[in-house]
């Protein structure tokens, strides 16, 4: 039987969990049984998750969800290093996300759901952001929050799941020009949305997912390019206009150590403490860059390098790579088209905010305020990440199960 | 494998993208890990801009100048050796940049790229340096200085260790004056700055060791020239006084009585392409590194200069500047036939480094030997080898002219003893005198201390 290849892998996984959790578990105050609780769990939804899936998907391999679990669980060990109290709060997020991918694997197995939701969920998607941009109040710069009591989320981070579903739904139709005109007034007006929420990093990765969903659907990289230069032009006229607050965040890039107690501070912590930690770090909770603002959430690179060490750090930002090629192979392997471009964009989408938050507090790219996918702290996040991956796990899915129902999508 | 799917391939411009852009930041953080780990800021390395924890530093007997005793850095509990030793060790906010916590900070943090702070709060032997200057013979150099401002430096002109350097006007660490940053009498000018190695002054007649090696390599019968000293040199443009009206002198005698007006001459004779020639090969306008610290620069440059400009330049004066450390390789190039060992404060087998070359070539033998024998002539048939008892002596006086100030006085000179390998630079900083009344005195004090040490 080939269904125990995956047992190995998830063992050392959980081997690697067990250790880091112990270091956030057995405190010098005792053993933190919250801590304790949390990580048990998380080990336990993994095995089950692993033992269910083999026995129902005997071929399908499981590397992906494993990757996300383990970039998950790193998330969570940062959460309770720096404050164990958010440590619940970041668990349920992650136990939603995980239901939401599970439910979103059933919604899209079938091509007649998929198709059914796209409007729903295009209104539901320009709805939301709307709302943001009426309601939100302004956290660090951007309006992109929502908070109800004290319960707050982004929900650009939930539209992400809609731009790709609605995309990959409204290209499926090969002669359809009508829905392509639609899924393009649908796409500019998230990203203008964005725009003036001055989520400015997100905005980037709506046009970046954008550019994928339009070549899987032309194939077409001079039509890109064109857009790509008009987009450019776009930006550079809103620059113009907008000047102050993008001006000011571009203009220290490549120069921030000219500004280290300025607008270069995060960017230069996150270097100081990066080599601070040396090739294997300086142990969990022992950092310094974790009493920064924003350490757990846009820094989170920096906080692994410092503690884990840059070797933990490297291996940890190459998963988004194996994500991606994982994308691709799936993609390959599957004939359907909205499953195709779903699991592609998918991929495309988790790489380009990696290399935006990596790049960006490394500055090797501007920094653009984005998080880096599973491991920073942020409910919303944590939800959208593991929806993203139902799409790349769908393809999958399909590649083994495609024959049962190639009758049920034939164009 | 339908249209669509091929196009999935597109993504992997991006993964390339993505890995290429990995292997640069790996490279970017590995080159830079050590500047951005020491940086002030770096709380693993700094409380409130001062080093937390480092290695002991040790003078070469195995004196403690600075160590760590829980958590706090601790000086040597003598107040002269702390004084003596404030530019050597350094302080801890980084104000004395050649100083060793901040010149030698990462092999004293015990940073490394593997361990990155690992070792920081850790003792170990490999975190501490062993220098090769002698507490108590600094205590000695701080103590002959009395109330001048100035530095001097003694070097091993064998093995190149700096035993001894001190620079005035300097403080005690473990009472930093409040008004040192605030005060605006002048009074703490410069005060953070090691004058052996970063500080450059005009070098007045010490040069003339210069002009003189630049003589005997131009001008054949040098030896038997004669000159006429009528108290100044007439030259085209201007005239080029001297300290004294000498008569007719030879070419061994002009410098013994560091004769201006036959210097003057001979430097007008040279002109001023073999002039820079020489001075340059002589360590002028070159960079030396003392373990890895830059030397400032001596300064030589006579590019447009007329012939009243050469004659002034030809006995230290005009533009020149002249930095002690420089000064004192060069005496003992001249003691050991035209090359020395470059200078280095670190002890050989605790040091990490060993930048830049590890000799100085700056005259040739036999220049190199003639000279040696003038210095010697200057100290037994001039100054008097009772200034120098038991040294075998050789050296130069210098009282080098400054705009406005007193004039800075200088001893530059070396041991020709076998069992005493040892150079020496004393530079009184607008003492006023001479250099025969006031540097020669100070220079003999610290050699009779250095050679009993030797």
């Amino acid at each position: 039987m080939t269904g125990a290849k995956w047992l190995p892998t998830l063992m050392l996984i959980t081997v690697f969990q067990v250790i880091s959790a112990g270091q956030v578990v057995f405190t010098e105050n005792g053993i933190s049984q919250r801590s304790a609780a949390v990580f048990g769990t998380y080990i336990a939804i993994e095995w089950v998750y692993a033992i269910v899936s083999s026995i129902i998907r005997k071929k399908a391999s499981p590397a992906l969800e494993f990757v996300a679990f383990f970039l998950t669980g790193i998330g969570l060990v940062i959460v309770a290093s720096v404050n164990e109290n958010l440590l619940v709060t970041q668990f349920v997020a992650f136990v939603l996300g995980f239901v939401c991918f599970l439910f979103l694997l059933w919604l899209i197995s079938s091509m007649d759901r998929a198709m059914f939701m796209r409007t729903p969920m295009a209104i539901a998607a320009i709805g939301l952001l709307i709302i943001t941009l009426l309601l939100a109040k302004n956290i660090n710069g951007a309006y992109n929050w929502i908070s109800i009591g004290s319960f707050s989320f982004q929900p650009s981070e939930l539209v992400k799941i809609a731009f790709i579903f609605v995309g990959a739904a409204a290209l499926e139709k090969l002669q359809s020009t009508r829905s392509l005109t639609k899924y393009i007034v649908f796409a500019v007006m998230c990203i203008a949305l964005l725009f003036l929420m001055r989520d400015l990093g997100t905005a980037l990765i709506f046009f970046f997912t954008f550019l994928i969903l339009a070549f899987m659907r032309s194939g077409d990289i001079r039509t890109l390019i064109l857009v790509c230069v008009a987009a450019a032009m776009g930006a550079a006229l809103i620059v113009l206009v907008k000047s102050d607050y993008v001006i000011r965040r571009f203009s220290i890039y490549r120069h921030i150590w000219e500004n280290m107690d300025g607008s270069g501070y995060q960017q230069t912590r996150v270097l100081i403490y990066s080599v601070s930690g040396g090739l294997f770090g300086v142990g969990i909770g022992n950092g310094k860059l974790k009493n920064i603002f924003a350490a757990t959430e846009d820094l989170v690179f920096g906080v692994l390098c410092e503690e884990w060490g840059i070797i933990m750090g490297i291996i940890v930002i190459l998963c988004f790579a194996f994500i991606a090629t994982h994308s691709i192979k799936c993609a390959v392997g599957c004939r359907y088209a909205f499953y195709t471009i779903a699991a592609v964009a998918a991929g495309g989408l988790l790489l380009f905010q990696a290399s935006l938050n990596v790049f960006g507090v490394t500055d090797l790219l501007p920094m653009t305020g984005v998080t880096l996918p599973f491991i920073s702290r942020g409910g919303s996040s944590a939800i959208s990440c593991w929806a993203l991956i139902a799409f790349i796990k769908a393809a999958d899915n399909r590649t083994w199960l495609g024959s049962r129902y190639h009758t049920e999508v034939a164009e | 494998m339908n249209k669509i799917s091929k196009r999935s391939k597109i993504l992997y411009a991006l993964v390339f993208a993505f890995v290429f852009g990995v292997c640069f930041l790996s490279v970017t953080l590995i080159s830079n890990a050590e500047t951005w780990a020491l940086k002030r800021v770096n709380q693993h390395i700094y409380d409130k801009g001062q080093l937390i924890s480092a290695g002991t530093i040790y003078d070469r007997n195995g004196v403690v100048l600075a160590q760590t005793v829980d958590g706090k850095r601790i000086f040597n509990e003598n107040k002269t050796i702390r004084c003596a030793t404030l530019h050597t060790v350094g302080d801890l906010s980084g104000f004395i940049a050649t100083g060793a916590h901040t010149a030698f900070k990462s092999q004293l943090t015990g940073y490394s790229l593997i361990n990155g702070v690992y070792n920081i709060e850790r003792d170990g032997e490999d975190k501490n340096l062993h220098l090769t200057i002698d507490a108590n013979l600094c205590a000695d150099a701080y103590n002959a200085l009395g109330k001048n401002n100035g530095t001097i430096g003694v070097y091993n002109y064998k093995t190149g260790e700096i035993l001894c350097m001190v620079s005035k006007p300097t403080f005690d660490i473990n009472n930093k004056p409040s008004d040192i940053d605030t005060d605006s009498t002048g009074k703490y000018n410069g005060i953070y700055l090691n004058r052996f190695l970063s500080g450059v002054f005009t070098p007045g007649s010490t040069f003339k060791i210069v002009t003189a090696a630049c003589a005997i390599e131009n001008i054949t019968d040098i030896d038997s020239r004669t000159f006429t000293c009528t108290g100044s040199y007439k030259t085209s443009t201007g005239v080029v006084r001297c300290n004294g009206v000498h008569g007719t002198l030879n070419f061994e005698k002009a410098l013994n009585r560091s004769c201006n007006s036959a210097f003057a001459q001979m430097a007008e004779e040279l002109g001023n392409e073999k002039l820079t020639a020489t001075a340059e090969e002589l360590g002028f306008n070159k960079r030396i590194q003392v373990n890895g610290i830059n030397v400032t620069k001596s300064y030589f440059d006579l590019t447009g200069a007329v012939s009243v400009d050469r004659g002034w330049a030809g006995i230290g004066q005009y533009k020149t500047l002249a930095n002690p450390c420089h000064m004192v390789t060069l005496m003992g190039a001249i003691a050991s036939n035209g090359t020395a060992p470059a200078p280095h404060i670190l002890e050989t087998n605790s040091s990490l480094f060993s930048l830049g070359s590890s000799t100085l070539r700056y005259l040739d033998m036999t220049t190199a030997i003639k000279l040696s024998d003038m210095l010697r002539s200057n100290v037994k048939n001039y100054y008097g080898d009772h200034k120098f008892p038991n040294l075998e002596m050789c050296g130069k006086t210098g009282t080098a002219e400054v705009a406005g100030k007193e004039p800075h006085t200088w001893f530059v000179g070396f041991s020709k003893r076998p069992d005493t390998p040892i150079a020496i630079v004393v530079l009184l900083e607008n003492s006023g005198g001479t250099g025969i009344g006031n540097a020669v005195p100070i220079a003999n004090k610290v050699m009779q201390s250095a050679a009993g040490l030797a």
